[in-house]
């Protein structure tokens, strides 16, 4: 059972690392593929459909670990307490960015809003590097930094590629996407800073006491065949939304404009 | 630890899920209209209920929105401030959060990002579908935090093991009257304040008479139709609880009724059991706090019925301007009587995080007063902010009325 519980406690962090970090790379690269406003929109309508969809891997990934592994999650938040309440807040100003940034039309709110979103990322991508090294139970000093930082550009380097996936290949921003991943190519460069994110989390979770961390075998042996038996249903809904909601976000001059009348 | 640790992280709990604890309601009881509102809009294919049901949706993405970003702090926040009752209780108490995040929310986010982005994608059944489970999903949500909260309030189906507790009963976990019963009052509660807040915007609409009076005129008597049968299912479900509070929670019905002589005996049968301490819960909030869910009932009831009477006369529907004015301004109330029954049943608790079996004084984690300072401040002020956002908007949006724009746009 704790085996069972280990392999879907990997199962959502992983995901949440692909996935959640895949939009928050995305958020960071924002100024560096978006050089106005509409484009800077075009970047937010590549993260937007999913989002919501990718985020809550993390929130599953924290779910299997207050019931699977309970001590383990209050040693590790507690420890980290800093780091964890930084994510929190960046977490939420990407998110109130994403949210509300169409609900006015002034420029003001939507620059607002993009700076919203793209320091979230930054601080939620910052926050995960210093938490990853942390989980450990001590800070690892000069070094951890430096890790840290790698962790960081790992998730602005993931960005890139999904971008790559998600913009359109022509206008300005899709160039761009093509220029700063250079030879690689956006599927490749994807493929391979997934895989980064697949080796960063497992080095994480093999450094934490997961067996000895975990519930008792009464608490799992309720909580791992329902699990087991959700996981594949939320993840055919999860396919389901890729599949339904794949269009890449083109630029602004391909949308057909739409009024706003009364605003 | 230190006590100006366990004072700030009560507060900071206090506050963000008294906070999450609102918006939460109004997600729950707009959930419901809008699957209604759309099950008639595919059945009928009826144009006033479809456009129904992009207005009242834009209204309820918003405040979801704010609902779900303060329900990440909530999450972590067991982790983070309250550690002591992870590691004593996590075997019991975990199980139940980690079925909410997976069964409950996990599936309802993704349904609800289809259900937004998926408008003319999708074959029209299949689109309500994903309403439905949106909303049967959000329930499953508040059934899943009620279990646990209910084995704060009275715990069952555990046994000691060391230092902590383990699971025995799972059955009895769930099965627990002080989570079942919440959960009937709770829902029954969001359809009052749905119910309002539906009646209140498109009174609002009508007293501006704003060319949208048919689509409204259906609105408000959607939402007050729900109001009535509404409050009697809360009431009920409301009067079993505190009946059956004697027997779980004496000391927070007679914090509530009680006199001082039998609050005086219950603390001394306490510190009998217990050894020495204070086992009173702040009564002065606690009874000020029941009394004000109480009263308030009373006048939601009668205007309530008195609406449901005039809704039926469109003449009045449409020109009875005073009640428009009544209906805006009845909004707020059932926020309150929310809120009221929130701090009743959290106060009421104290000084117990699980009831007789854990000081909350014993559950905060080993953090220093400087962090906790630095992120009640943080949460707290971000709060406070996404509150005013969220009325800004919801008011920006209900006043615009339905147009033919996307649930969302970036």
């Amino acid at each position: 059972m704790e085996h069972a519980a280990i392999a879907l406690l990997g199962f959502y962090a992983l995901g949440y690392l692909i996935l959640g970090g895949a939009d928050i790379g995305l958020g960071m690269m924002m100024p560096f593929l978006a050089k106005n406003a509409p484009e800077r929109r075009q970047v937010v309508r590549g993260i937007v459909p999913f989002f919501l969809g990718h985020e809550v891997w993390l929130v599953a990934a924290a779910g299997v670990l207050i019931g699977c592994f309970p001590e383990l999650e209050g040693r590790m938040l507690t420890s980290a307490f800093p780091a964890v309440v930084t994510l929190l807040l960046g977490w939420i100003a990407r998110d109130v960015g994403l949210w509300t940034r169409g609900r006015a039309a002034s420029p003001a709110w939507h620059g607002f809003c993009d700076v919203l979103i793209c320091l979230g990322s930054w601080v939620v991508a910052l926050s995960w590097g210093v938490f990853l090294l942390w989980t450990g139970g001590e800070w690892p000093g000069g070094i951890g930094l430096l890790l840290a930082g790698l962790v960081v550009l790992l998730f602005a380097a993931h960005g890139l590629g999904y971008a790559g996936l998600r913009i359109a290949r022509e206008g300005a921003v899709g160039t761009r996407v093509r220029q700063l991943s250079g030879r690689v190519g956006g599927r490749v460069l994807f493929a391979l800073t997934a895989a980064a994110m697949v080796l960063t989390g497992i080095a994480t979770g093999r450094g934490l006491s997961l067996v000895d961390g975990a519930a008792d075998p009464e608490t799992l042996a309720v909580l791992v065949p329902a699990l087991l038996v959700i996981t594949p249903l939320v993840l055919a809904a999860q396919v389901g939304m890729w599949w339904l909601l794949r269009a890449r976000a083109v630029p602004e001059s391909d949308i057909t404009p739409v009024s706003h009348p009364g605003r | 630890m230190s006590p100006e640790t366990l004072d700030l992280a009560r507060w900071q709990f206090a506050l963000t899920a008294g906070g999450h604890f609102l918006f939460v309601a109004l997600t729950l009881g707009l959930a419901t209209f809008l699957a209604l509102m759309q099950t008639i809009a595919t059945v009928t294919k009826s144009d006033t209920f479809t456009r129904m049901t992009r207005f009242w949706g834009r209204l309820y993405v918003i405040n979801y929105a704010m609902g779900i970003v303060t329900g990440l702090v909530m999450e972590f926040q067991f982790g983070l401030s309250w550690s002591g009752l992870t590691h004593y209780a996590g075997n019991v108490f975990g199980a139940s959060l980690a079925l909410e995040t997976i069964v409950a929310f996990f599936v309802e986010s993704t349904f609800l990002g289809l259900w937004i982005f998926g408008w003319d994608k999708v074959n029209r059944w299949v689109h309500l579908g994903f309403i439905w489970v949106v909303t049967l999903t959000a329930y499953a949500s508040a059934f899943w935090i009620l279990v646990t909260n209910g084995f704060l309030q009275n715990p069952l189906g555990y046994a000691m093991d060391g230092d902590k507790i383990k699971l025995t009963d799972f059955g009895a976990v769930v099965g627990n009257p002080a989570a079942i019963m919440a959960f009937f009052h709770i829902l029954g509660g969001a359809l009052v304040v749905g119910g309002f807040f539906v009646a209140g915007v498109s009174a609002y609409h009508l007293f501006k008479r704003t060319p949208e009076h048919r689509l409204f005129t259906r609105s408000l008597r959607l939402g007050i139709g729900m109001v009535v049968p509404a409050l009697m299912f809360t009431v009920t479900f409301g009067g079993l609880q505190l009946s059956a509070l004697h027997g779980y929670q004496p000391m927070k019905a007679a914090a509530f009724s009680g006199s001082d002589s039998t609050l005086a005996e219950l603390q001394a049968d306490a510190v009998a059991r217990f050894g020495p301490g204070d086992y009173i819960p702040p009564v002065g909030a606690v009874k000020t706090a029941g009394i004000v869910m109480m009263v308030l009932f009373m006048p939601l009831l009668m205007f309530g019925g008195l609406s449901l009477l005039l809704s039926f006369f469109r003449p009045l529907v449409h020109r009875f301007r005073a009640w428009h004015v009544l209906l805006m301004m009845a909004v707020p109330w059932p926020f309150l009587a929310m809120i009221s029954g929130w701090v009743f049943r959290e106060m009421g608790r104290q000084p117990w995080v699980i009831n007789g079996l854990l000081k909350t004084s014993e559950a905060v984690s080993d953090v220093s007063p400087g962090h906790m300072r630095f992120s009640l401040i943080a949460f707290g002020s971000l709060f406070a902010a996404l509150i005013v956002l969220n009325i800004v908007l919801l008011t920006r949006a209900a006043k615009r009325g339905p147009v033919d724009d996307a649930v969302v746009t970036v």
